[in-house]
């Protein structure tokens, strides 16, 4: 069931009356489980399993690394007045492996399931080109495997949950329903946010009362996430498919012109998408984080990863790039640098400081990239994004003092302008990867970018790609709204105010016509289905 | 502490660090400002500062930083 089809409007519905009406407060929190239950299985009961795996799986070896934590921690105690500092940090250390044996377990089970059926086809069919070219006669076997519904996403939040235990960050949950509830949480097991256990998982067992003023900001900001979703998004991805249907018949002017498109659509796209789910939660009484700050704004590339799919950059710098970071190797590398001559130069100096973030960033956007999906051009993706990272870290002295040379004001509004405009043209180049059929195919997208630019034949095929003038116009209508949207938030964020709150306070007609315009928009604009005009919604509803 | 100012305002000699206690909560301080940190902080305390230690609260400010380094120097 699709966020955006009316089944969806009428599930949420039909559980916002039963949870708010449902007398014995203290276990609303049942009915929402019940709800995610119901939502999974209509996704396909045969999904269940998997999810219930890792659920079960997670909740289990939680409770064992807990119980061996607990235990040593009341041996230590009993033992206090008998062993000697070295006894004792021989026993924490023989407790430490322990722990790190059952997370272990916990790592292979629940990311096996996940990278055997995500990645499987892609390493057989590597390994079996490599093999055939070599002349070997051996081939691994294609499989149909199918990726069961936000295994990412809840694999990811159970995993965290599970790293969070083992730090004694979190206490086990011991009631596995009431975990199984934060593995499924149904307006987020989609797409997200992948959320963090301490922060949300009280939300969903506390009961909550029904409060007019969340319901209408819950709604409003599902209208929204309505209107970047069906009304742009889906609006931009019909030109988008034809030209994916057939890429290496576009000239370099289209392509341009389709990368562009897809920064609108995939913004559009997954933040609608999280609003929605943010909305839905919220009318329950949970707020679940932000995912999308603006990242267009951004300055710069790793300013983009802080402000673009936030829950998944906080996932990634809390269990990869801080432990690999902080690693004893990578300190230690640092610090044999910073002691051999080489590190006593400004340049040593400064490489010894930041080797291990810049290494472990790059690290890290190999596993965003690859997580993207199991193909080459999404390892490009990553390697492009982290070394960009890596490259803007180790070579910050440099760009110092080109700055300095130039007596630019890092403060001026025209610099910042031209950071963005930097920034945003690099994420442009990794989404080529995104769009781009293939690797070669992407790297062909970019010598094309460069010798094949004609806007004639660009805009004869640009309009043969299933939108016509009229949609584009729309498109570019709303473009400029999301913007401007945009830059209201941004001048309110430092206020801690967002824009319904604002709203809020705007006269009683004021606000009305602003849901008003907003579902006409949506009802009227909206993409339904395979055609795409209002009429096909209107007659299939009504 | 002396010792710990020292090392945050060489790291980021931008930084009010007397006076500032939302140093993560603000995004004053990165992540990469982060890593750099434990490494110095390592060195100069002696102590292994561990991934279950990088929590906001424990960066905030000096003195929560000095209150971590004091409690792993204790283990």
């Amino acid at each position: 069931m699709s966020y955006t089809s009316f089944n969806f409007i009428l599930f949420v519905l039909a559980t916002v009356l039963i949870y708010f009406l449902f007398p014995l407060k203290k276990y609303r929190w049942t009915i929402l489980l019940v709800a995610n239950i119901v939502f999974y299985s209509l996704a396909g009961y045969k999904y269940s399993v998997f999810i219930l795996f890792t659920s079960i799986s997670s909740y289990l070896i939680a409770l064992w690394i807990e119980k061996i934590s607990a235990s040593s921690k009341a041996l230590l105690k009993s033992k206090k007045a008998e062993w000697n500092r070295d006894q004792k940090k021989a026993y924490k250390e023989k407790t430490k492996i322990k722990k790190r044996w059952v997370m272990a377990l916990a790592l292979i089970l629940n990311f096996g399931i996940l990278a055997f059926l995500k990645y499987y086809n892609f390493f057989s069919g590597s390994l079996n080109d490599l093999l055939g070219a070599f002349k070997i006669d051996f081939s691994l076997p294609t499989l149909k495997l199918f990726l069961p519904l936000g295994i990412s996403f809840y694999t990811f939040q159970c995993m965290g949950y599970v790293v969070d235990v083992y730090r004694e960050k979190t206490q086990a949950q011991k009631n596995p329903f009431k975990f199984l509830m934060f593995a499924s949480f149904f307006p987020q097991i989609i797409q997200g946010p992948i959320s963090i256990y301490d922060q949300l998982a009280h939300q969903l067992y506390e009961p909550h009362d029904f409060d007019f003023a969340r319901f209408k900001h819950g709604c409003e900001l599902i209208l929204w996430g309505f209107v970047k979703k069906i009304v742009i998004a889906d609006r931009a991805v019909i030109a988008i498919n034809s030209v994916t249907a057939n890429y290496s018949s576009y000239n370099g002017t289209t392509l341009t012109f389709t990368i562009l498109l897809y920064s609108l659509q995939l913004y559009a796209d997954f933040s609608g998408g999280i609003d929605i789910s943010r909305g839905v939660a919220q009318i329950f009484g949970i707020d679940l984080m932000e995912n999308f700050k603006r990242p267009y704004f951004s300055k710069s590339i790793s300013e983009y990863w802080r402000r673009w799919h936030i829950s998944l950059g906080v996932w990634m710098k809390n269990y990869i790039f801080y432990p690999i970071a902080t690693s004893n190797l990578f300190l230690t590398a640092s610090k044999n640098i910073k002691k051999s001559k080489f590190g006593k130069t400004a340049a040593g100096s400064h490489i010894a400081k930041v080797l291990p973030t810049s290494i472990a960033s790059l690290i890290v956007f190999l596993v965003v990239g690859i997580w993207h999906g199991a193909s080459w051009k999404y390892v490009a993706f990553g390697v492009w994004n982290g070394g960009i990272i890596m490259l803007g870290i180790l070579l910050q002295p440099i760009f110092d003092i080109i700055i300095d040379k130039l007596h630019i004001n890092r403060e001026n509004i025209i610099f910042h302008i031209f950071q963005m405009a930097r920034t945003f043209i690099i994420v442009l180049v990794g989404y080529i990867f995104d769009v781009a059929p293939s690797f070669s195919q992407g790297m062909r997208t970019i010598i094309l970018f460069f010798t094949n630019q004609n806007l004639k034949t660009g805009w004869s095929e640009i309009s043969t790609l299933g939108l016509g003038k009229k949609e584009y116009l729309l498109l570019l209508l709303f473009t400029i709204l999301i913007f401007i949207v945009s830059l209201i938030q941004e001048k309110h964020e430092l206020r801690g105010e967002n824009i319904r709150q604002i709203l809020d306070r705007k006269s009683f007609f004021v606000r009305w016509a602003v849901i008003f315009i907003g579902v006409m928009t949506v009802i009227v604009f909206g993409v339904y289905g395979s055609g795409y005009n209002a009429a096909d919604f209107v007659y299939m509803q009504f | 502490m002396d010792e710990l100012m020292q090392i945050l305002e060489e790291l980021r000699p931008d930084v009010d660090f007397e006076n500032e206690t939302s140093l993560i909560d603000n995004s004053i301080l990165d992540s990469f400002d982060i890593v750099a940190l434990v490494g110095e902080l390592n060195d100069a305390f002696d102590i292994e500062i561990k991934p279950n230690n990088l929590i906001p609260e424990n960066f905030n400010s000096a003195k929560a930083m000095m209150a971590m380094i004091e409690q792993l120097q204790d283990e």
